[in-house]
């Protein structure tokens, strides 16, 4: 077995920002290796992983994603030796000024994010966060070492170490979406000593924060009959609408909306209540905002769902997660796949 | 090159409309090509070079059609209303002139503007063809214009409306005349309806379904007086695509450019741009993926009716573009 923590600790201390996945995949890789019958990697960079089933051949499949990019910053420009960045995915701005970074260069540089003084900003931009253009990553070294080592491109990562709470949640940067990546890695343990009809594509995807590229090309070459998006959700805490988040540590989502299959919705719904799994209903009535969004329309069409962790704090360097909500979602995957039999998609018709 | 550029970018094809660019530049290639089709959107997609070993199928794409604007109503009186074709703004529009594709002219007016010192919306704009009623009018409603602003040729710069992207034509053509000996498949795409979408090139990425794509296309500079800020500028070369506001170019195909460039000592920029994207996205998500990235001229003035290039940087991203296609390629 897989120890889950831990595995989760290294995964958010290694590097894998949008499009730039290899470090990350690397880990995964090496951890699923023993779980999978077959491993690869995409064109776009996702890894693949192939649990194959003990059905019949032609066998249906379901694809599992979870995505391995991460969030953060890509040097722009150089001024006298600070350097100017730009966000990739969707960085809060407020919590910016002040972290520490690492920045990927010609090798690891440490360094803080900085922003100026207050009364040396233009004036239209002292209320409010400091816009991203206006930050600077102060790396301690003179103007030529950081042109000699730092390139445009290059790319900036957030520093802070992973650490568990007193209350069994685990506090970091990254865990959106590596909490997720962990719950399918929980899957995949579990399926060791489950038999299973179905073929399992378990999915590492990259580029989700960006342009969902990973999952778009990856549902394209595996071609599966039902796929699945693992990401996380908002989790509730002071100050959130109770309507729009989910309690920490009471369970995964279960996503309902356009973006969905009816029918595998009632399908993981029932099952999660026939094994007393906890769960919240999600209802996102646009974009999932995941992986789902892109696979449900490739080629003819996927049925699709979204399966959510609750996190506090998305977007920020101390994300936070309820490691029993990962265990849940990895297990509620588990009896989905080991229910799937050769009958399973005559389920999947539409009530006109 | 400055002949071929001021041919292409006098030629009026808005998005959608790209008929007469696309026999202009059909015109052009004809004699380097081995094979050309036109497919169901209107792509032109020429094939040079056959598979030898260590080559791959490679796409090239430029895209042909330009922003404009489109006729919406004819009042009694004659005036033209309109709605755009991509990404016009209003502020390029006042006292300028457009031409339909059907060659009638006209310029932009204003309603009476009680602000003269905020930018007026598209609403209050219109198209005055010299007409003072419906009767006989030249233009119908559903009829498109480009922007009329004739080529300009400053020495060691030019200037002209739809730069963006014939430009990035021009280099594939040159490019495609240069090549004499490739290991590679190459296909050249003139792509439409980029600026509506990366329409065009998302179905010829899937109809070639290429193992590696290029786009050509103008991108920013950060070296006007308070421009947005850019690492990029006018003449200091071809910029190669690191990230763009649609996509993260494959690091793999940045190094491989980057490398080179270097190897034939030619300059180059690194371009990260905060808006906008190319025919390289499209690519890029076609199918199960395809490693891409971009090869950018940088252009001033983007999206109004003069926008400008360097001469050099046109010439350089031309030996840049031949000497990429003309070895085999390995992405590490």
């Amino acid at each position: 077995m897989t120890d889950i923590p831990a595995f989760l600790k290294r995964m958010l201390s290694a590097p894998g920002l949008s499009g730039h996945e290899a470090p990350i995949r690397a880990l995964i890789e090496e951890t699923w290796q023993p779980l999978v019958h077959e491993l690869n990697v995409s064109r776009m960079g996702s890894l693949h992983g192939l649990r194959c089933g003990s059905g019949p051949t032609p066998r249906p499949s379901i694809l599992v994603a979870a995505h391995m990019d991460a969030i953060g910053l890509m040097v722009n420009g150089n001024m006298d030796g600070f350097l100017r960045v730009t966000s990739i995915g969707g960085l809060d701005p407020r919590v910016l000024p002040h972290q520490p970074v690492t920045v990927h260069g010609r090798r690891d540089l440490p360094g803080v994010l900085v922003s100026p003084p207050e009364r040396l900003l233009p004036a239209n931009v002292t209320e409010g966060a400091v816009p991203i253009e206006y930050l600077l990553v102060d790396t301690g070294l003179t103007p030529e070492e950081v042109r000699r080592l730092v390139r445009v491109g290059d790319l900036v990562s957030y520093a802070q170490p992973p650490f568990e709470t007193a209350g069994d949640t685990l506090v970091g940067h990254s865990l959106d979406n590596r909490a997720s990546v962990a719950a399918l890695t929980v899957c995949l343990d579990e399926l060791q000593k489950r038999p299973h009809t179905w073929d399992l594509w378990a999915v590492a995807s990259t580029q989700e924060e960006v342009s969902l590229g990973g999952s778009t090309t990856s549902a394209f070459s595996l071609r599966p009959s039902l796929a699945v998006a693992v990401d996380v959700t908002f989790a509730s805490s002071p100050g959130c609408p109770s309507h729009k988040t989910f309690p920490l540590g009471k369970g995964p989502t279960i996503t309902w909306g356009p973006n969905i299959h009816p029918a595998l919705f009632d399908a993981f719904r029932d099952l999660a209540e026939r094994h007393e799994i906890p769960f919240n209903v999600e209802v996102t009535p646009r974009h999932s905002g995941t992986d789902a969004y892109a696979m449900q329309v490739v080629a003819e069409g996927i049925p699709c769902i979204v399966i959510g962790i609750p996190l506090r704090y998305m977007h920020t360097p101390v994300e936070m997660v309820a490691l029993k909500d990962i265990t849940r979602a990895g297990r509620l995957l588990a009896e989905f796949i080991a229910a799937l039999d050769e009958k399973f998609m005559d389920t999947m018709v539409w009530k006109d | 090159m400055k002949a071929l550029t001021q041919k292409l970018v006098e030629t009026f094809s808005p998005s959608g409309y790209e008929a007469q660019i696309r026999a202009v530049v059909r015109a052009e290639i004809e004699p380097f090509a081995d094979e050309i089709q036109v497919d169901a959107l209107g792509n032109l997609i020429a094939r040079k070079g056959q598979l030898k070993p260590g080559g791959s199928r490679i796409m090239l794409s430029a895209h042909i059609d330009e922003i404009g604007v489109i006729a919406t109503h004819i009042d009694e009186n004659g005036f033209v209303r309109f709605t755009t074709i991509g990404g016009v703004r209003p502020h390029t529009c006042l006292g300028g002139r457009v031409r339909f594709i059907n060659g009638v002219q006209g310029v932009i007016g204003a309603e009476r503007l009680d602000d003269l010192y905020k930018v007026p919306t598209f609403e209050q704009l219109y198209i005055d063809v010299g007409r003072d009623s419906r009767d006989g009018h030249p233009v119908r409603v559903g009829d498109v214009a480009g922007f009329d602003r004739p080529f300009a040729d400053l020495g060691k710069r030019m200037v002209a409306k739809s730069m963006d992207d014939r430009i990035g034509a021009v280099v594939l053509i040159e490019a495609m005349r240069q090549i004499k000996d490739t290991p590679h498949e190459l296909f050249f795409v003139f792509s439409v309806q980029e600026e509506v979408g990366v329409r065009g090139a998302t179905t010829a990425a899937f109809g070639v379904d290429p193992d590696l794509g290029l786009a050509v296309d103008v991108t920013g500079t950060g070296d006007t007086p308070k421009a947005r800020k850019m690492e990029v500028s006018l003449g200091n070369g071809p910029a190669i695509k690191v990230r763009d506001g649609g996509m993260l170019a494959d690091p793999r195909v940045v190094d491989w450019m980057v490398q080179t460039a270097e190897k034939q000592h030619l300059p180059y920029q690194l371009e990260i741009l905060e808006g906008g994207s190319t025919d390289a996205r499209a690519i890029q998500l076609t199918r199960a993926g395809v490693p891409a990235g971009c090869l950018s001229i940088p252009c001033r003035y983007i999206h109004s009716p003069s926008e400008m290039v360097d001469t050099q940087d046109v010439e350089n991203s031309i030996r840049l573009m031949v000497a990429l296609l003309s070895q085999p390629v390995e992405l590490k």
